[in-house]
């Protein structure tokens, strides 16, 4: 059983990850990783199948920063816009060593689509790693495992 | 009058495109008649992707659900995943495994080559039954350096009629020895038409890319054709751009060094494209839903023989790159889905850089980053369709 004040520093840390992503604050997710942190978005279709290869791979800090900058520096005023709205269900935790838990959510992503309406974008699990050694709890590894195989359109934004 | 019935005003002027073709359903039918279910081929796996025998991939031809399966005799075969009896679909998932072929419905039992071992109640049957007649539904095949390709058509000319003046480059895409490996898939939905879809994907102006402007990216010299069969094949020599504004510069470097560093894109008619940009190797299966959805998987390969150090640069590189979600890419998809809701305005669109206002005839290789080239492939089309210029 994790305690509460662990748990409630789990939250804060989802609820402003999910919050960035809403607010399409990219610079606020980028702050959710910790140095070494990762961030990978894959099928569930491929994680079970063993194949590697990801919807977005980001294996380092280079690469999460370089996320930002496709975003807001090389597609904006290209890409059809979307918002979106992040729903987040802890439902496991494991200690995973002093300072570290392990971590599984389930998500859905809401959007809107073409005609102005809201659809599902994606469905899924995070599997985290989170570091809850400093002042502010962060990711090591955020995982999100979508169920959705085929998504209704092109991803802009992490999930 | 065409045979479907379906008929298009087409403007007389060459370079000039009825935008209607993209938005009516009774043209998306005929289309489907005479393209997808006609004798045309598609490429629907690679044997990487059913390496053993019992493997299987389902995909779809136009709408029509297709089953490939890898036979007990190692041979690939193609069949329609529907049940000989009562039409029911056999297999659901998009890969898997198995020793026979089962029919949920009345369990009609067929092996891995198709062939109906038995059925409940047999003795039942008409007096005339014969299990012979009631295999699967086989589709002629063939493959090329590995990618498998079927057709819904008797009509079809030879697998390699279809694909003359594409083959060096499908061999240089998906290497010399066709030997790959597959390490995923990406999969999404276009709000666009196919031919849309098809038109754009692979090659377009650099233009839209700000990836390019931003990376002080050259493109190195190249060509840009068209086959008879109204394939586009795309060659140019890329050099790495300067490390200028990324932070993990190996996502635009080559570490492949089995080859000259440069890229090459097949498009092959109707829709699916097969790219080899940086050491991605990608072919990108793509389907109707529609006529205004269009729904690809890109699937992403190594080399059997890559090192576990460039495996994982591909891996990185597949993921990030060339994808719906791709650093480059990206922008290809926003474009596939504004062409087609801008489309819906009444009226016509012209092809402009490259035409000389003249007909060209293919094959035929145009200026690197012309639009022209497409205008071959809209020939093929009209011509298919037996669309008549006015």
């Amino acid at each position: 059983m994790t305690d509460p004040q662990t748990l409630a520093r789990i939250d804060e840390l989802q609820m402003k990850y999910l919050a960035a992503l809403d607010r399409h604050d990219l610079d606020s997710w980028l702050d959710c990783f910790a140095e070494e942190g990762s961030y990978i978005c894959i099928t569930k279709e491929n994680n079970d199948a063993g194949l590697p290869v990801a919807m977005m791979l980001d294996d380092s800090r280079a690469r999460l920063k370089d996320r930002v900058k496709f975003i807001n520096e090389v597609w904006s005023g290209t890409f059809e816009d979307y918002g979106t709205r992040h729903f987040v269900q802890r439902f496991e935790c494991k200690p995973n060593g002093k300072s570290r838990v392990n971590v599984l959510s389930n998500f859905i992503v809401s959007y809107i689509n073409r005609r102005g309406g809201s659809d599902i974008l994606v469905t899924g699990v995070y599997d985290d790693e989170i570091d809850l050694s400093g002042e502010a709890p962060r990711f090591v590894a955020k995982k999100a495992i979508m169920d959705t195989v085929t998504t209704p359109r092109y991803l802009v934004y992490p999930i | 009058m065409t045979d479907t019935g379906v008929s298009v005003r087409w403007p007389a002027q060459y370079n000039v495109l009825p935008k209607e073709v993209f938005h009516r359903r009774d043209v998306y039918e005929a289309e489907l008649q005479k393209i997808f279910y006609g004798p045309e081929w598609h490429p629907l796996a690679h044997l990487s992707e059913v390496p053993n025998k019992g493997d299987f991939k389902t995909l779809q031809i136009g709408e029509a659900p297709v089953l490939i399966v890898h036979g007990d005799d190692d041979k690939v075969r193609v069949f329609y995943n529907s049940c000989p009896h009562r039409g029911t679909q056999l297999q659901i998932c998009a890969r898997g495994s198995t020793k026979e072929i089962e029919c949920p419905y009345h369990r009609w039992l067929f092996s891995l080559r198709g062939e109906l071992l038995g059925a409940s109640g047999m003795d039942q049957f008409e007096p005339n039954f014969r299990k012979e007649n009631y295999g699967l539904k086989e589709l002629r095949s063939g493959n090329f350096n590995g990618l498998v390709f079927a057709t819904c058509s008797e009509e079809a000319p030879e697998l390699a009629v279809f694909l003359k003046g594409t083959t060096d480059y499908l061999q240089k895409a998906l290497s010399e020895d066709g030997r790959l490996k597959l390490i995923g898939y990406q999969k999404t939905i276009y709000a666009t038409n196919w031919k849309e879809y098809g038109d754009n994907e692979g090659y377009h102006p650099p233009l839209l890319h700000r990836a390019f402007r931003l990376l002080r990216w050259q493109g190195g010299k190249g060509s840009n054709g068209v086959t008879e069969g109204g394939h586009k094949v795309v060659e140019a020599e890329v050099q790495p751009p300067k490390a200028v504004f990324l932070n993990d510069q190996s996502l635009v470097e080559f570490r492949d060094k089995s080859g000259p560093p440069r890229s090459i894109v097949v498009s092959l008619w109707p829709m699916t494209t097969i790219v080899k940009h940086m050491d991605v190797i990608n072919i990108r299966y793509a389907f109707p839903l529609s006529q205004d959805e269009t729904e690809v998987h890109y699937a992403y390969y190594a080399h059997q023989d890559d090192s576990e150090e460039l495996l994982v640069h591909r891996i990185r590189q597949a993921s990030n790159l060339l994808g719906p979600s791709g650093f480059i890419s990206l922008e290809d998809g926003a474009v596939f889905s504004r062409v087609h809701a801008g489309s819906r305005t009444l009226g016509t669109v012209a092809y402009q850089k490259g035409y000389e206002g003249k007909p060209l005839s293919a094959p035929c290789f145009v200026g690197q980053n012309d639009e022209a080239s497409n205008l071959l492939r809209w020939e093929r089309y009209r011509t298919t369709m037996g669309f008549d210029r006015d």
